[in-house]
């Protein structure tokens, strides 16, 4: 069955027809070609492909395309400006909070909800907020560093 | 230019699912639903009649056209017996998931729905899920043909077994048990395959830990020349060895082949973890011959070990039988050594690589003896290590078993560990907590990691450095970056030893073009970066020598730095840019010197090849480099719960010269969490029927960032005297030691209890059992 929906995407608008079986997950990487959003367990468990769905952090293999008629979606693509990473994203890269990278768009995307939903946090938070999102490579010593370190790029107001 | 971490975190890292190609089909794979059943009948039409059904493989239609596939070790029967395998089912399911046929189609939907619509007809037998009993003679066969179930049998002696014995003052008897694990990274398997006919050459994209693997499999079973094969790297979301078997894929392929189109195969997790790589899953049994002074003289052992459907085709780790023996002695001095070894086929899946592969076994083993024998004789487990250890004045140290360790100073690693372990603060909390009904304990463990395998395929290795027309440098040097950071390390290694500017050095991609490509081992510190030095080094000589002609100078007068190469006594300089531009175009070779044309020496590009120095004069030491690693952790449990809880983790490492420490860190962090994970969670599960009930994230646990302590990683560096830049292997130390030093503190903490622990994960249930059997508690 084809619905016909309405989404911004990255801050663009979209109208699109979409087969309602087709996930959120599938919709981004193959339709709109948005291959930041990581195709992982698909059953909701391990978040590599965690995007933001008005302002929250989802599984995307979790949502079917119609249900973001009318809402706006968030991926790494959007989060660049100019090309350019965002402070989030330079701080991973700094901090070397990444290995084999399959885990990494959808950590950032979690990363950055908790950030800005915080006005501070702890290290305890960081771990509770970040439980739904798994990494086999880094045992998250780098990730939860950068994450630090982005709250501070933050407070220097070098952050959007 | 943008870094391979900086393309990737930007979304435009290209993993194999990522890659589309104009007019590709897809393939799903439909796998036997009984762990052991002959198949009667496979009725296809159903499904063959859906719109956007290609074509379907059975076990029939690959027959013709493949070669079984060939045995990663080649054919060994002395040591291992080699049974006839097809990626698909011929006539008997051997396995849970063991795929019967391929669906071949215009979408992955379409794909599904035509896998439900096969009708498969089974005559199911009874299955094999059960390692001891397996071996018996009454078990069902897997292979009729064997007469038994093991594929594996081997009995190895190593020093003087018989004498440790005669001097003991008392024998030891241990059991211990690890469970089924593997590693299971967040992007599974896939690949893309694609004929193309121009060049005559199938093409394929993997998501591999070695195209060069790859090739010869792809060859072998396709009965191609290995020279129409090229296996290209993807980038690559997580190997751990878990990607060095390759077997679906030739599959993929020659659907390419036979349909003329490309296609892409990319497995679903639950399909990754079915029939995927499967590892650990050992039972030791033995006696220890030990001196009331806590002298460890000798272990006569025997180890099964479970296979799963078999361990030579899919993949080689019937290998690992090896070095689980051959790393027992680990630190220490060691008299003697037996071990009967059995590899076992059992209905589950294929045994594979997983770190660690097999010295894992040994080296936990020996550190559970220690803690036992500690125990045994009331002494302290650093006591009992401090008697045995290797000191340091012994390197280079020739184990028993053949391995000759480099160098190492594990005295003071393990000193440096209990300086930041701070140790009489926790064992004043052990009483303290004691009476909140929780139990605190601490555990060590030392690791011996053998790295770079220097046997077979594996010790092959090449690199090649070369200064392109503008002046830049190009690196080659058989290990691809699947996350370990070997693209960061080559850039640095060819950076400092060129003199040129990190961003003037492009790594370039593996694929299998160059011998011989691939990450395992824990080669990359021993093989390709002593390869990739030793060219680095060359054409050093030969930029400085070409820089000496264009500028009329003596080669002794000249050094590089940021790219320039210049006169330590006069102003005379000239750029990589220039020099290049004069070596290829104008002069040109016509310019250098007469010496350099007759030796046809006159492209600054150069090759080197590498092999273990250690392994060319001590063939039984196959592995090159011994890096060091100790463990230890405090950790309590609640009584209640059997719930536990890391309190504090130090790490302190010695991997000779490092060459970047945030590189190695990062390994070390992996591996402990990985460790961790095993010891306390991480188990593939087969119920009687040879069903697999951990299939998915939601059942086999991998660590979360709740369950990741904070560790305290320090270095000490002996660096070796085998590799070009005193490098070790590492990557491995930190998974085997951390999952010994985790079962060492829970076996510490319910020591009150009397409980030895015999069996790992230790998992909630599991430690409440061991709670509720043990004699002191009460209720």
């Amino acid at each position: 069955m084809q619905v016909p929906i309405n989404t911004r995407i990255n801050q663009r608008s979209y109208e699109l027809e979409v087969d309602a079986r087709t996930t959120l997950l599938d919709l981004l990487r193959e339709k709109l070609d948005l291959k930041s959003v990581h195709r992982g367990c698909e059953e909701g468990e391990c978040g590599a492909c965690t995007v933001l769905l008005n302002g929250k952090p989802v599984c995307s293999c979790l949502v079917l395309s119609p249900q973001i008629n009318g809402a706006e979606v968030l991926t790494v693509e959007g989060l660049m400006k100019d090309g350019n990473m965002h402070p989030l994203m330079k701080a991973f890269v700094e901090n070397y909070a990444m290995q084999c990278g399959y885990c990494t768009p959808g950590m950032v995307m979690t990363s950055y909800y908790l950030i800005n939903t915080w006005d501070d946090f702890t290290e305890e938070d960081i771990r509770k907020g970040l439980e739904g999102n798994l990494c086999r490579c880094t045992g998250y010593t780098n990730i939860i560093r950068a994450i630090r370190e982005a709250k501070k790029y933050k407070d220097a107001g070098y952050w959007w | 230019m943008q870094t391979r971490e900086e393309k990737i975190i930007s979304g435009k890292g290209i993993y194999v699912d990522d890659i589309v190609m104009p007019n590709m089909a897809y393939c799903l794979f439909v796998g036997s639903a009984y762990a052991h059943a002959n198949i009667k009948k496979i009725d296809l039409q159903q499904a063959l009649s859906l719109p956007g059904i290609i074509t379907i493989l059975t076990g029939k239609e690959i027959l013709e056209a493949m070669n079984p596939l060939p045995p990663t070790f080649g054919s060994s029967d002395w040591l291992w017996r080699t049974p006839i395998v097809y990626p698909l089912v011929l006539d008997k399911a051997r396995f849970y998931g063991e795929p019967i046929a391929a669906v071949i189609a215009e979408s992955p939907d379409i794909a599904s729905d035509a896998a439900n619509l096969i009708d498969i007809e089974y005559d199911p037998l009874e299955p094999v899920v059960d390692l001891t009993k397996a071996i018996e003679p009454a078990s069902p066969l897997l292979y009729e043909e064997w007469g038994d179930n093991i594929q594996i049998h081997k009995k190895v002696e190593f020093g003087d077994v018989q004498r440790s014995f005669e001097e003991a003052d008392r024998i030891l008897k241990v059991s211990w048990r690890e469970n089924r694990a593997s590693g299971f990274p967040i992007e599974a398997r896939g690949c893309v395959a694609f004929y193309d006919k121009m060049t005559e050459i199938l093409n394929v994209w993997s998501s591999t830990q070695s195209p060069s693997r790859a090739q010869y499999y792809l060859a072998q079973a396709l009965k191609l020349p290995m020279t129409r094969v090229k296996i290209t790297m993807a980038d690559v979301g997580g190997g751990f060895g878990n990607k060095l078997n390759w077997w679906k894929e030739t599959v993929v392929a020659l659907a390419a082949i036979l349909i003329g189109r490309p296609v892409k195969w990319v497995e679903s997790k639950r399909e990754f973890i079915v029939t995927g790589p499967h590892q650990r899953d050992v039972l030791w049994k033995g006696e220890v011959a030990i001196k009331n002074d806590g002298t460890i003289l000798g272990i006569r052992a025997k180890l099964l070990v479970d296979l799963g459907v078999e361990s030579t085709c899919r993949e080689g780790a019937a290998r690992t039988l090896a070095p689980a023996c051959q790393a027992i002695p680990n630190a220490y001095h060691l008299k003697g050594l037996e071990v009967d070894v059995y590899g076992v086929v059992t209905n589950k899946s294929f045994y594979g690589a997983y770190r660690g592969f097999g010295k894992d076994k040994g080296i936990k083993f020996m550190e559970r003896i220690v803690q036992m024998t500690a125990r045994e004789l009331h002494m302290d487990p650093v006591q009992i290590r401090k008697k045995n250890l290797i000191q340091k004045e012994e390197f280079p140290y020739e184990q028993i078993t053949g391995y000759v360790y480099d160098s190492g100073n594990y005295e003071a690693l393990l000193e440096k560990a209990l300086e930041l372990g701070n140790l009489p603060y926790w064992e004043k909390e052990k009483q303290k907590r004691r009476e909140q009904d929780r139990y605190l304990g601490v555990g060590i463990g030392i690791t011996v990691e053998p790295a770079g395998l220097g046997t077979s395929t594996n010790a092959l290795t090449m690199a090649r450095v070369r200064m392109t027309p503008d002046g830049l440098i190009e690196v080659e040097a058989g290990q691809p970056d699947i996350g370990q950071g070997s693209t960061i390390t080559r850039r640095k290694i060819a950076a400092d030893i060129l003199g040129v500017k990190m961003d003037h050095i492009e790594v370039k991609r593996d694929n299998s073009d160059m011998v011989f490509t691939a990450v395992f081992s824990s080669r990359g510190a021993v093989y390709p970066t002593s390869a990739l030095a030793k060219a680095a080094k060359l054409l050093r000589q030969r930029i400085i020598s070409f820089a000496a002609d264009f500028l009329n100078e003596s080669p002794s007068n000249l050094d590089i730095k940021e790219s320039v190469v210049y006169s330590k006594t006069s102003h005379k300089e000239i750029t990589f840019k220039e020099l290049a531009r004069k070596a290829y175009f104008s002069p040109g070779p016509i310019g250098l010197g007469t010496e350099k044309k007759i030796n046809h020496e006159v492209v600054l590009d150069v090759s080197a090849t590498w092999f273990s120095p250690n392994t060319a004069r001590h063939p039984k030491s196959t592995y090159t480099t011994f890096c060091a690693g100790v463990d230890l952790v405090v950790l309590e449990i609640d009584k209640h719960t059997g719930q536990v809880n890391i309190l504090k983790y130090v790490h302190v490492h010695d991997a000779g010269t490092v060459i970047d420490e945030n590189i190695v860190d990062g390994q070390i962090y992996g591996g402990i969490m990985q460790g961790i994970g095993e010891a306390l969670y991480e188990e593939l599960v087969y119920n009687q029927k040879g069903e697999l009930l951990s299939n998915s994230y939601s059942d086999y646990l991998i660590p979360t960032t709740l369950d990741s302590p904070n560790v305290i990683v320090e270095h000490l560096c002996t660096p070796s005297p085998f590799t070009e830049l005193g490098t070790k292997g590492m990557g491995e130390a930190p998974i085997i030691g951390s999952k010994v030093a985790v079962i060492n503190a829970i076996e510490d903490a319910l020591s009150p209890l009397g409980i030895v622990v015999t069996e790992s994960p230790a998992t909630p249930e599991r430690i409440r059992g061991w709670i509720l059997e043990s004699k002191e508690e009460v209720e």
